[in-house]
């Protein structure tokens, strides 16, 4: 072959070559180059926090709960409440880096975009205004008792993240973090999942709220049921909580009593297309977008059959839900069936001038005012006559719905999800103590009551 | 109208000058060298540009393509140290020198394909020198120091080399040598080159000249079995490399995976991929970056810093000149009738490409990284000096082509 037409191929060769580079480099920055450059060992991070006073974050009250404070050569991140805070805010350290809001909001506390000219040697960040209770926090932290789980309370009309805290925590002062980060990172416990948001649970009877919904949607309600106290179909057998028989009952009494073998005839007999459909209308498959990082609430089945939604039906199978997706299912239905987005940075200030602000977002209407009106009194119905007793207030009306979710270990998940005042929802709370044993009415419901009447003053 | 072709991309270079250094002038607080530095820097671009219009002298983009290639250097240079900067000038003028005089010499000389022996002896002899004189600078033995100057043989020994393979490949050669052809003799050096940057740990190099013998072969050799044999006997030896050579381990282990150990081993290639990714797509500005973080940013690395301060598009536009150059090369290449000349800028041509591609491939992780210069931006007198020669021989076959066409028209 002629010496030019293989030089024209050697150059053919090149130009790929060079193409391949250029690809390269646009396929680097487009996919990998923000977790290149957030990476902890870039020095680059660091430099601006040398000009800046990274910003204060206040609670609902303007309560402080992380300020810097320059010392004479020396700049400190300091947490006045210690733990309290270490699943909302974070950490921020030079040699592990940010997590949590001081991450999200890294460039508003580093007062990124700030066209104020007129500042001293030194630049002062954004400060962020949470949506949370100190009070409350506190008072609910006291109450988790240090057990394994977590606890998510907001208000259901406007999606504000009233207290949130996830068990096990750690000190997030960063000198601390530093010392103790092997100990935290091996620990099997994983201090540093932030359960509240990322911990994924079957969400166990709890979500029987969603089966009723679907039931009522398709004209069931007062229909009789025979409760023999375990519910057969092919291989799969699911019995009551302790094997019990309620005998001949409607839909809502088995709501009260939590009776599996009703809502697993249910969720079999509405079948599989039904209860996907409900689910994702709740926000079931889709990432829920929050102030923090979350994980997606899961059904993952390749193929749903009807006996899989059996067992969605009740809160277990392949379901999987964080308590954050649980509260906002039942902020739902105290809010007529709208779902509000939950969120935890109400403003971003400057010397107490706002600079934005958050405001309530509707995520959509998973069910009717009817049927969250129908939801409502069965769950009132759960604290006044069932299984949520020990969630009940004098005084206030309570609905709720506890949850006892089975899970790999033996050890059960106890569940508690509720609001109140039932006639003009203030806070909705979700309770999940993880391999509790006990069972969701017994260990979970007293948590949350307790949490509410604290909100409420009573 | 075709004069304006090629004076357009002389006003961008202009304005790409201008721009360049008042931008680095406001930067550095008014320092009044970064002004006499960008005078000096354009004043040199312009004068050696006019010379080759005024005489003649063959391609008018090949210096044009190469200065805005200076340029992208020298600005990162000087914002990286305005000392090194300077001095960088002072090579890019010792350049230009060689530039002209190898122009000069490889055009009025025309008896170039008959030295094989000479060019393989010249390099050979280099190699022992480097082994016996030789000073290890980044792990690699490849530095000659004679007093104040020091050097890097391998730079010139990879022009030796392609000069001569074409004494094979333009055919003028064609007695055997100690009873092997030719042929066998080209694979004989190339292998005892190779075996010589294996004990001077020059990775890099053995990259280049390995990847040119192949190309050259496949262009030149008649017979498939030569480079099949090679490239399978390149398979062999880089497996076993990979087996038994710790330091190939390192570099590929790096490149799979440079985050377990970014303190040490993957600190290099770490480093280079924060200096990227902090720019974005139009990068921090000249100076806002933070390059001195970068290790070996004014050389092997200096790609890294250019794409943290000017962005990948700035990168990108780096690639791109490449790419020009390379192009523009390969067509003189082609246009060439005289074999010789034809073989050696089709090799030089190969240099250049090949080695831009291994160290910018290298640095954004898509090849293993082998520390070489990236020619006319990295700083470094032996770089500079040896890529102005090679531009200069290629000016020169480029300039023998365009007079013999004149002739013809003539006639």
């Amino acid at each position: 072959m002629n010496v030019n037409k293989k030089i024209i191929r050697v150059l053919i060769v090149i130009s790929t070559l060079f193409l391949a580079l250029l690809s390269y480099l646009m396929f680097f920055n487009l996919f990998q180059a923000e977790t290149v450059s957030t990476n902890p060992y870039n020095r680059r991070q660091w430099d601006e926090e040398r000009y800046v006073t990274r910003g204060k974050i206040y609670d609902r009250t303007g309560k402080i709960l992380a300020e810097t404070i320059e010392g004479k050569d020396s700049v400190k991140r300091v947490y006045p409440e210690g733990r309290l805070y270490s699943h909302v805010i974070g950490y921020c350290s030079q040699v592990y880096g940010k997590s949590l809001l001081e991450r999200q909001y890294d460039s508003e506390l580093l007062g990124k975009g700030d066209i104020d000219l007129f500042q001293g040697d030194k630049k002062q960040g954004f400060d962020l205004n949470l949506t949370i209770d100190n009070n409350l926090q506190k008072y609910a932290y006291g109450q988790m008792n240090g057990k394994k789980g977590a606890l998510v309370a907001m208000n259901p009309k406007t999606g504000e993240v009233l207290a949130m805290i996830s068990l096990p925590d750690f000190e997030p002062d960063a000198e601390a973090l530093e010392k103790n980060w092997n100990g935290i990172v091996e620990d099997e416990s994983s201090p540093l999942l932030t359960r509240a948001s990322q911990g994924l649970y079957p969400p166990g009877s709890t979500y029987k709220i969603v089966t009723a919904a679907a039931s009522f949607e398709n004209g069931l309600q007062g229909t009789n049921f025979e409760d023999t106290g375990s519910f057969k179909v092919g291989s799969l057998e699911v019995e009551n909580y302790n094997k019990k028989a309620h005998g001949t009952i409607t839909v809502e009494d088995a709501f009260r009593v939590s009776s599996n073998q009703v809502f697993c005839q249910l969720g079999f007999d509405l079948g599989s297309e039904i209860i996907l459909g409900i689910s994702e209308r709740f926000g079931i498959n889709s990432a829920l977008e929050f102030d923090i990082p979350t994980a997606k609430s899961k059904i993952e089945y390749k193929k749903m059959s009807n006996s899989d939604s059996a067992l969605v039906a009740i809160g277990q199978g392949q379901l999987l839900a964080t308590p954050l997706q649980m509260v906002s299912v039942c902020s739902s239905v105290a809010n007529n069936g709208r779902m509000v987005k939950p969120y935890l940075v109400s403003s971003v200030s400057k010397n107490n001038v706002i600079l934005s602000e958050t405001r309530t977002k509707t995520l959509g209407q998973p069910i009717s005012a009817d049927c969250a009106q129908y939801l409502e009194n069965l769950m009132i119905d759960v604290v006044e006559n069932g299984t949520g007793s020990r969630a009940r207030i004098s005084g206030v009306k309570v609905a709720g719905k506890t949850g006892t979710a089975e899970n790999e270990s033996d050890k059960d998940h106890a569940w508690f999800v509720g609001y109140a005042p039932a006639d003009n929802p203030q806070i909705a709370v979700a309770v999940v103590l993880e391999n509790d044993g006990g069972s969701g009415g017994d260990t979970a419901a007293p948590i949350a009551g307790n949490v509410i009447r604290k909100y409420l003053g009573m | 109208m075709k004069r304006v072709t090629y004076r357009l991309p002389a006003y961008l270079l202009i304005i790409m000058n201008l721009l360049g250094f008042s931008l680095l002038y406001m930067a550095n607080d008014y320092q009044a060298s970064v002004f006499y530095v960008g005078i000096g820097v354009l004043a040199l671009f312009l004068l050696i540009y006019s010379v080759l219009v005024i005489c003649r002298m063959g391609d008018k983009f090949l210096v044009l393509i190469a200065s805005m290639l200076m340029t992208m250097g020298i600005l990162m240079l000087c914002r990286l140290d305005i000392v090194m900067g300077a001095r960088q000038i002072v090579w890019i003028g010792v350049g230009s020198i060689v530039f002209f005089l190898s122009y000069i010499v490889y055009y009025k000389i025309r008896f170039w394909d008959k030295l094989w022996f000479c060019y393989a002896a010249a390099g050979v002899m280099l190699f022992v020198m480097t082994l016996v004189f030789g000073m290890t600078v980044n792990g690699s033995r490849n530095w000659i120091s004679l007093g104040i100057i020091a050097f890097q043989p391998s730079e010139t020994i990879k022009i030796l080399y392609v000069m001569f393979l074409a004494c094979h490949y333009s055919g003028s050669w064609n007695r055997p040598f100690l009873r092997l052809t030719p042929m066998l003799m080209t694979g004989a050096v190339t292998y005892l080159y190779i075996i010589f940057l294996v004990l001077q740990r020059d990775w890099g190099t053995i990259l280049v000249v390995f990847s040119i013998f192949i190309f050259m072969i496949y262009v030149y050799e008649k017979k498939p079995w030569f480079l099949f044999g090679n490239v399978a006997a390149a398979l062999v030896v880089a497996f076993f490399g990979y087996k038994f050579l710790y330091h190939i381990q390192v570099r590929v282990g790096v490149w799979l995976d440079p985050w377990t150990d970014i303190s040490n081993k993957g600190y290099q290639i770490a480093q280079s991929l924060f200096a990227i990714s902090s720019g974005g797509y139009f990068g921090r500005g000249l100076g806002n970056g933070a390059p001195d973080y970068i290790p070996e940013a004014h050389t092997d690395f200096i790609f890294s810093a250019i794409c943290e301060e000017m962005g990948v598009f700035g990168g990108a536009a780096i690639i791109i000149l490449y790419f020009l150059f390379s192009y523009r090369c390969f067509k003189i290449a082609l246009n060439t009738e005289n074999l010789y000349n034809k073989a050696v800028a089709l090799g030089l041509t190969l240099m250049f490409s090949l080695q831009t591609f291994i160290i910018i491939g290298g640095v954004i992780k898509f090849i293993p990284l082998t520390g070489i210069t990236l020619p006319f931006v990295s700083y470094g007198g032996t770089s500079i000096v040896v890529s102005f020669a090679s531009m200069g021989i290629i000016q020169a076959i480029s300039a023998i082509e365009d007079r013999k066409g004149a002739v013809r028209i003539e006639r």
